[in-house]
């Protein structure tokens, strides 16, 4: 053999042994290496979840009557991997026939079935954000451009709403599943308001969506995969007990084929349905006050007022649960199921009184002169009055007058300004107290500010808001100036006030604030203080957060952090929790001065002489039985004739502690004494039974002990195709914390309709060619 | 004097006929000349294959269907493999252009319409009872033969080829390799003009030809990729390698990630035979051929994927082993052309299954589900051993 040729032999053999390295070295990055990250992916594409969402627990009311339980629906889903199998044109076609079928339009729903992942999707109002699995990046092929993932998992594409014209398109479709191959119809549970004695409690409830990405990217990463496409609470005790309401989905893990087909189960754990809220409310109270609500406005409107809105509280003084909490004008509790149409969420924006906005809790407006309490309890405490000490009440205090111009009472104690509601006697207090203030100031001391103090003790304007069990977002606090947030608010406004001096046509009354605001709005002066002692200018208040300060006078000084939900009760019955209001403080004062406080406020509904402001509108209300005590307040709004009307009231058996607070505020009406308090009297008659009226409760008391709870059977009304999050703790579901599984008392009646249809319609839609 | 002679001759020599046992374990044997480690890593390779070809049919339920049809064709290809040890030299010279005719004639007919396509190259002529052939896998040995008589007989006594012998060498393989590519099948192409390129490169033809040779490749490649003659979907498999985002590109690189994940889901002793996941649930497409070796990367771990590249390796070994003990030009040619063509075939079937090269229908020698290309293969081995045996007299 020539020289040359045995040369490039050896090189042929270099070459051959180099290809040979090549490929054991690449083994070993593969097998070795990589094997990790690879095993996950082809767990990602063998094994995927069905997800059997658990009943959402209930929300009940006090003796167990449901304000918000599940109802059986037809929805129709849409199976995107069945769809795309029938190749390009009858999917097409599937699809325009579908849209007809739903009235939706074609492009909708074509792209609300190619979910990609947290895709904006145009709605009819705006855009909506869809959820689809993270990762699985071994998927983005050619076959299913966006998401074979999420194709897997049937989308939902019916509204969710048990109307019968609902239920019409989906049997329709049913029917005729040559028509509609890859879709499916079955019955799912939807949210459902039963609306018991006629009651809406629409936003305090609230309402739950498809989540969101933000709630998604919350969620433990082994939990996102299994609630993906699952409803939750968005707003309201939804939102606020979402984690007690959900439940544990029931998770079946199957391994498929290159198809799709199921070739075996790996894991199933069933479902356990989520717990129920028993909550402090009392269904036949909040249609009472939400009736009377009404009919405040509607009488406003018929003396020619606004009557814009109006909305009230009912409070247990002893224990800090909400009895009823409404605000009207509302809207029905099934407006956002599943979701609000554009239409109707315009109108409810533009609506006189801004329905979506609940003014018991969500809202605060100066309370008038409901707020002396508060202020005598302050200048009580801060010395500036002795408890139960004299002032002058004249015509006018300096430039003020005297509301209404009434005339002066002279030298009176502070229950008679209390009764009679005298608010030059508050000026001159006020005056003194700033005054003694503003000389400590200068003796470079603190200023006591007891008023502004004493409103927070009260749970007004108190860091973190009045503390309820309701999303922060949908609680607004009220508002107390004092020297330093005024000069706080100043710097961060000022630009704003100088500006609009600026820009505004020179005299105008918005020009004239802004320009005193530009260049003094820092300072916090005498007027600022006597406006604010009289419940007027710089302090704004909350329904909710009144009725708690009264509760605390009522109670003997325990300020609450209100309650709506009263337990926590699994769906086999068991009490999980029980709710009790905390305590948020005791009020600084003596037991005298609450005494003397209280007092005051069963003399303005029973005192003849001096004649309590509300003397007339509780004419005939049986005293000697039920002692109602409360207080007028009247806002004047600026620029108009019409006021901010409130009445807040306590009452409860004579010779006992009071049982009640309520509190009903009428906006842009006449005063308080017309506008409101009728409507609070009509309410402690239904309370009680006066009247003609059923006692709203037996005793008088309301229900201490927990309502029996409707067993729920956690049938498994739908199922979501899920995908497996590789690397997940595969036990996640069976590792959360214990709780009763629902199969073992399925022997109660099912709310939910059929026993479990699983298996049979995994095969079924394995079985799509 | 003593008859030392007779007594010698009378000594106990027997005279019996040897035994059977003996005759094979002679030092001149044809059995004892055979290169038995070549044999072992066949045979092995060949179990392995029923298995690998048995657990990636399972899933279909074709399981034993496929395992008896590999069967028959290893019994086939030994038979073919035994009688390609045994013909003799000069028989093999006489029969190599009948040899070449008769693939050209093949791969004739497949572009007529007796022949069937599958997976988009019209490669095969479908025979009765189910059978099918694939010529360009005989063409392969024709072509080898061929080239290694033209080289040799132009050699014997005489220095380098001539241009003249060159110049016959491209027009011998031009004819069937532009048939198959008018199959078309690049893969089988790419084996052609490796085999080729490595047989005249060894025959010792002067270094600016192989230089030549090599940059015309590499301008050839050029001016195909860029005047567009590669079909899209050819191009695709290559794009698949890159971070190309065509759907077809995209379709080719959803295989070999199938694949993949099958190989790494194996990690270090596989899922065990039959138990493979990716595997049963069918995600490799084409896996009792093209991809077999993601079979044996998920149900035999790195262990069991190494051992089949370690024994192709062996194949190769003892494939260059004969070409450098090889007793003539001839000889040493037919071994250096069947280890370019195991040599590519092997790198380029397992390469893409690991994903370092682009997808391409060619089998796994010995491995592979395929009568054809098993026939082929096993023919190639025994012309081995005959350039072997021959070498050692």
């Amino acid at each position: 053999m020539p020289d040359r040729s045995r040369l490039r032999l050896v090189v042929l053999g270099v070459l051959v042994v180099s290809l040979v390295a090549t490929l054991l070295g690449r083994l070993w990055y593969l097998q070795v290496l990589n094997a990790p990250q690879l095993r996950e992916a082809a767990q990602n594409q063998q094994i995927h979840d069905i997800v059997t969402p658990a009943p959402r627990g209930e929300i009940l009311d006090d003796t167990g009557k449901p304000f918000v339980d599940n109802k059986p629906s037809l929805v129709v889903s849409v199976n995107r991997t069945a769809l795309d199998r029938l190749g390009e044109d009858t999917k097409t076609a599937v699809l325009h026939r579908l849209a007809r079928q739903l009235g939706k339009p074609y492009p909708l729903l074509d792209h609300e079935t190619t979910p990609c992942a947290y895709t904006k999707v145009p709605t009819s109002h705006g855009t909506k954000v869809v959820a689809a699995p993270v990762g699985a990046p071994w998927y983005a092929g050619p076959f299913l451009p966006c998401n074979n993932g999420l194709a897997y998992q049937p989308v939902i594409v019916s509204e969710l709403k048990p109307t019968l014209a609902a239920a019409k398109k989906a049997l329709q479709i049913k029917e005729r599943p040559e028509d509609y191959p890859g879709v499916t119809v079955d019955l799912t549970a939807v949210r459902h308001y039963p609306r018991p004695e006629g009651a809406f409690a629409s936003s305090m409830l609230g309402y739950i969506q498809l989540i969101g990405p933000k709630q998604l990217a919350a969620l433990p990463a082994d939990e996102r995969d299994v609630f993906q496409n699952a409803q939750v609470g968005v707003t309201g005790l939804e939102a606020q007990y979402e984690n007690y309401l959900r439940g544990t989905p029931g998770v079946k893990q199957v391994s498929v084929d290159h198809l799709g087909a199921v070739t075996g189960t790996v894991k199933d754990t069933a479902p356990v349905a989520g717990d129920n809220i028993v909550t402090n409310i009392d269904a036949g109270t909040q249609a009472a006050l939400e009736g009377q609500l009404k009919d405040a406005i509607t009488a406003a409107r018929h003396s020619g007022f606004t009557g814009d809105y109006a909305a009230g509280v009912v409070l247990n003084a002893r224990t800090g649960g909400v009895v009823a909490m409404a605000s009207e004008p509302t809207y029905p509790p099934n407006t956002f199921v599943p979701s609000v149409k554009a239409r109707t969420y315009k109108q409810l924006g533009d609506a006189l009184g801004s329905p979506l906005v609940d003014k018991a809790f969500g809202s605060a407006s100066p309370p008038g002169s409901t707020f002396k309490l508060v202020s005598s309890a302050g200048l009580m405490h801060d010395g500036t009055l002795a408890p139960g000490g004299y002032s002058d009440c004249p015509t006018n205090y300096r430039d003020r007058q005297n509301f209404e111009g009434e005339n002066g009472l002279g030298v009176i104690p502070l229950r008679t300004a209390i009764i009679v509601s005298c608010d030059t006697f508050f000026f001159a207090l006020a005056d003194q107290d700033w005054k003694r203030d503003q000389a400590l100031i200068n003796q470079h001391k603190p200023p006591r500010e007891g008023v502004q103090n004493m409103t927070r003790a009260f749970g007004i304007a108190a860091p973190g808001g009045p503390g309820i069990d309701l999303p922060a977002a949908e609680v607004a606090p009220g508002h107390i100036a004092d020297r330093k947030n005024t000069k706080l608010n100043w710097e961060a406004h000022k630009k704003d006030y100088c500006a609009g001096a600026a820009r505004r046509p020179k005299g105008s009354y918005i020009q004239q604030i802004d320009a005193f605001n530009c260049k003094y709005g820092y300072q916090f002066f005498p007027g600022d203080q006597m406006n604010e002692d009289i419940g007027q200018g710089t302090v704004t208040v909350s329904p909710l957060e009144l009725a708690v300060a009264y509760a605390a006078i009522a109670n003997g000084g325990t300020v609450f952090k209100p309650r709506i939900a009263k337990a926590i009760v699994s769906a086999t019955g068991k009490v999980v929790k029980r709710i009790k209001a905390p305590v948020r403080g005791h009020l600084p004062l003596t037991k005298y001065e609450i005494g003397y406080l209280r007092d005051a406020l069963y003399g303005v509904t029973t005192s003849r002489n001096p004649l309590g402001t509300a003397v007339s509108t509780f004419a005939g209300f049986p005293m000697s039985r039920v002692l109602v005590g409360g207080k007028t307040g009247t806002a004047e709004l600026s620029n108009t004739d019409e006021n901010g009307c409130w009445f807040a009231s306590i009452g409860g058996p004579a010779g006992d502690k009071p049982q009640f607070v309520t509190v009903i505020e009428v906006n842009k009406a006449d005063q308080g004494a017309v506008s409101a308090a009728p409507y609070v009297r009509n309410m402690w008659d239904k309370l009680y039974g006066f009247r003609d009226n059923k006692a709203l409760f037996p005793n008088g008391v309301p229900p201490k002990k927990l309502p029996k709870v409707r067993i729920v059977e956690a049938g498994p009304p739908r199922h979501h195709g899920g995908h497996h999050a590789g690397g997940a703790n595969p036990d996640a579901t069976s590792t959360q914390k214990a709780k009763p599984t629902v199969a073992a008392s399925s022997s109660s009646p099912s709310a939910l309709g059929p026993p479990p249809i699983l298996p049979a319609r995994i095969e079924r839609r394995a079985a799509v060619p | 004097m003593t008859d030392w002679s007779e007594s010698t001759r009378s000594a106990p020599i027997s005279l019996r006929r040897e035994t059977l046992r003996e005759r094979a374990m002679d030092r001149d044997s044809f059995l004892r000349q055979l290169d038995w480690v070549l044999v072992a890593a066949v045979v092995v390779l060949c179990v392995l294959g029923c298995a690998l070809v048995w657990a990636a049919a399972k899933p279909q339920g074709l399981g034993s269907t496929y395992l008896k049809k590999d069967i028959l064709n290893i019994a086939i290809g030994s038979s073919l493999a035994v009688l390609a040890a045994l013909v003799d030299y000069r028989t093999l010279r006489a029969y190599t252009p009948v040899l070449y005719a008769a693939s050209l004639f093949g791969l004739l007919v497949v572009l007529t319409p007796l022949g069937s396509t599958i997976n988009g190259a019209h490669s095969w002529i479908t025979l009765p009872a189910g059978f099918e052939v694939q010529p360009s896998e005989f063409a392969k040995i024709a072509v080898v033969l061929g080239i290694a008589m033209l080289l040799a007989e132009k050699r014997e006594g005489r220095s380098d080829p001539t241009r003249n012998d060159i110049l016959l060498c491209f027009a011998l393989s031009a004819a069937p390799v532009l048939l198959i590519l008018a199959q078309p099948d690049v893969g089988s192409v790419m084996v052609f003009v490796i085999t080729i390129f490595g047989m005249l490169a060894l025959s010792g033809i002067p270094g600016r030809w192989v230089g030549g040779m090599l940059g015309l490749a590499v301008v050839g490649a050029f001016f195909v990729v860029h005047a567009h003659l590669l079909h899209q979907y050819q191009l695709a498999r290559f794009q698949a390698l890159t971070h190309n985002t065509s759907v077809a590109a995209q379709t080719f690189k959803f295989n070999q990630q199938q694949a993949g994940i099958a190989i790494g889901n194996g990690g270090w002793f596989g899922q065990g035979l039959g138990s493979g996941t990716q595997t049963n649930g069918q995600f490799v497409p084409e896996q009792q051929t093209d991809f077999i070796f993601s079979v044996a990367g998920e149900e035999l771990g790195l262990l069991g994927a190494a051992l089949v590249v370690v024994l192709s390796g062996v194949v190769l070994w003892r494939a260059l082993r004969i070409a450098r003990y090889a007793q003539d030009q001839f000889g040493m040619l037919v071994a250096v052309g069947i280890v370019c063509w195991f040599a590519f075939q092997t790198f380029e079937n397992i390469g893409m299954n690991l994903g370092i090269m682009p997808i391409t229908g060619l089998p796994l020698p010995f491995v592979s589900y395929g009568g054809t290309s098993m026939f082929a293969s096993m023919i190639a081995i025994g012309l081995l051993q005959n350039v072997k045996v021959r070498s050692n007299r």
